[in-house]
């Protein structure tokens, strides 16, 4: 027979009231499940928007001429010689690759129509849908092979618009870094389907190669290069570096500087998240101080008879906060546990958001997959334990000091 | 045990001010309890009886006048220094037991000891021959909600007993028990009293209990009106 201690007379003084416990401890699941979810969400969106942002873009990291983010033409451009080689293997594993792109505005015409649009000339060999998410959405047709030199894709409602089958012709007019005005042929090998505006109606595919030779650029020149990142989220870091290594011939801009607009989209959405997050913190934190503040006071002649058979002020604190911990403990196992499910499955299967959204939605030029996944960043995850736990500890302490505070004589009468 | 009165009042006086008006609970009261002795307090509601206790028990403060137990004078002794001497010298049995619900017999009766730190072996030996001289042999398990009234009451006093403290202050130990147990009750204080020289402060309005005292105070208007030695 051992007698008791505090954890274990905490143990018992929290099943005392086995329905309030269990409410606190719902709130306390309830909330991490809240915040786990919807943070869990938040990663994976902005994580799957930035990444779509910069295969789609310039990547997580541009390198490209330091006037061309003001003033985006075809002749502010950028050589990869040596010294942006060197500067790239200098980051080492933390590029995942690097791919030459030009893209600027075309005049696209055909025998009946002519429609303006935006184009990438990409390198088909050295890029796939890894690098190039629009790829994915290649609808009718094929990608452009290597060795294509006279390929183009079009967005869908770009080619209708321009009355194009399969493998008819169709004239793209660029200017050249001279102002002179340069055409080229071409013919259409697949269009996109994203269901994205700017996509589907006014954007196409070119070759390199022959884009390169059309406006005179050399073989190593493009308008920038693409830099894509094993995470995202040392974009800063690694342009910071790059910008230092090339000097001031070629800028290397993160992402959030070279897309403002789905920067300024994010940091919006970040800021909102948090406040959110805080909320749902706070409304949590409440019910459980609630419960501890009240659980003490139904206790106060109890406690008040403690402390007149000895116990001090210190110890009683030690057992309510230790019901706190208790609480901490048992409602972060039960959190984990409600959550784990839910986030398996939307984590790999997701929920398809097609028949809400009507297809891809579109956020600052980037379109995103309707199926809603989730993925927390371990960070993330660890931050949200520690604060659960910490919040649960913190509503206690001002029971447990109360609780402390108990006159006995007030409390109990001795005669 | 030292020489000398275990508790020694003198001149205390002690006044509650309720709104703008004064109440004199107890006015310049004076009294010696000598070591094993085994008192009763009576008197009338509003005689003092709760206060006096109170201010033995060290769980008030006295307006003036000295309260000393075992030679220490209470009014000297900061918060911590008094709730030791709760825990070490001074046992408590309340009228309506105030066991710890979520305790057994054996845990509430260990309870003092295990505040005041004595190692496992030491606590389980006195605690368990405690019970078994309370009568409480075989339910040491039981939580209070399972034993009756007198059977808490018992844990009571093992629980005030266990730290041979030098007085045991029983409010109204008999008040919530039926005159047989309150009989088996006051014999177990006797025997206490008798064999382990435990001294023994009762406040009660029943007259089963103050036939067995061999000491009666009666107070009368927060002060002393007669004090008989049998």
């Amino acid at each position: 027979m051992s007698g008791p201690n505090v954890a274990t007379l905490a143990w018992r003084n929290l099943w005392r009231n086995r329905r309030r416990t269990l409410l606190t401890l719902g709130s306390i699941v309830f909330g991490v499940f809240l915040a786990v979810v919807f943070t869990a969400m938040q990663d994976r969106n902005w994580k799957d928007m930035i990444d779509l942002a910069a295969r789609l873009g310039g990547g997580h990291v541009s390198l490209q001429h330091p006037e061309y983010l003001d003033t985006p033409t075809l002749t502010r451009t950028v050589v990869r010689g040596e010294e942006i080689e060197a500067a790239l293997d200098g980051e080492g594993r933390r590029i995942a690759r690097a791919v030459d792109r030009i893209v600027g505005p075309t005049m696209l015409a055909t025998a009946g129509e002519n429609f303006s649009a935006a184009f990438i000339a990409f390198d088909p060999e050295a890029e796939d849908e890894t690098t190039l998410s629009i790829l994915e959405a290649l609808d009718e047709g094929s990608a452009l092979e290597p060795g294509d030199r006279d390929g183009v894709i079009l967005g869908h409602r770009l080619a209708s618009n321009l009355g194009m089958e399969l493998g008819d012709k169709v004239v793209y007019t660029l200017t050249d870094r001279n102002g002179e005005i340069v055409s080229g042929l071409a013919r259409l090998r697949g269009t996109l389907r994203t269901n994205a505006p700017t996509v589907d109606g006014g954007f196409c595919l070119l070759p390199i190669g022959t884009v390169r030779d059309l406006l005179g650029y050399g073989e190593d020149e493009a308008t920038m290069v693409a830099v894509f990142l094993e995470d995202q989220r040392r974009s800063g870091g690694v342009a910071g570096r790059l910008d230092r290594a090339l000097g001031e011939t070629v800028a290397a801009l993160p992402w959030n500087t070279s897309q403002p607009q789905l920067a300024a989209f994010i940091a919006l959405k970040v800021g909102g998240a948090v406040v959110m997050e805080i909320l749902i913190a706070v409304l949590v934190a409440a019910g459980i101080f609630n419960t501890m503040f009240v659980s003490v006071m139904e206790r106060l002649r109890e406690f008040g008879i403690m402390l007149a058979i000895g116990w001090s002020p210190r110890r009683l604190f030690r057992l309510i906060m230790m019901e706190s911990a208790w609480l901490a403990v048992l409602g972060l196992a039960g959190a984990f546990l409600i959550t784990l499910g839910p986030y398996v499955y939307l984590s790999s299967t997701g929920l398809d958001l097609t028949a809400v959204y009507g297809g891809t939605v579109e956020v600052a030029g980037v379109g995103l997959d309707p199926v809603l996944k989730v993925g927390i960043f371990p960070r993330n995850a660890v931050l949200i334990g520690l604060f659960a736990v910490v919040a649960t500890l913190a509503s206690g302490i001002y029971p447990a000091w109360r609780a402390g505070r108990v006159q006995p004589v007030e409390t109990i009468k001795v005669v | 045990m030292g020489e000398g009165p275990v508790i020694s009042l003198r001149d205390v006086s002690k006044v509650y001010r309720q709104g703008s008006v004064d109440i004199h609970a107890l006015r310049d009261l004076s009294m010696d309890v000598e070591p094993g002795e085994f008192t009763v307090i009576c008197g009338p509601s509003g005689s003092g009886k709760t206060t006096m206790l109170n201010l033995i028990g060290a769980l008030d403060s006295a307006t003036s006048g000295h309260v000393v137990l075992e030679g220490r004078e209470l009014g000297s002794l900061n918060r911590k220094e008094l709730s030791e001497l709760r825990r070490d010298r001074i046992g408590f049995v309340f009228q309506a037991y105030n066991l710890m619900p979520v305790l057994t017999a054996y845990e509430n009766a260990e309870m003092v000891l295990w505040v005041q730190g004595v190692d496992g072996r030491t606590r389980r030996e006195r605690v368990m021959g405690l019970l078994e001289q309370v009568g409480l042999k075989g339910m040491e398990d039981r939580r209070p909600s399972e034993l009756s009234g007198g059977q808490q009451q018992r844990v009571a006093i093992a629980r005030a007993i266990a730290s041979n403290p030098a007085v045991v202050l029983a409010d109204e130990p008999t008040a919530n028990v039926d005159s047989e147990t309150a009989e088996t009750l006051l014999g177990l204080m006797e025997e206490l009293n008798r064999e382990q020289g435990v001294t023994f402060l009762f406040s009660t309005h029943d007259p089963q209990v103050m036939e067995r005292a061999r000491r009666v105070v009666r107070l009368v208007d927060g002060n002393v009106a007669s004090d008989e030695r049998r």
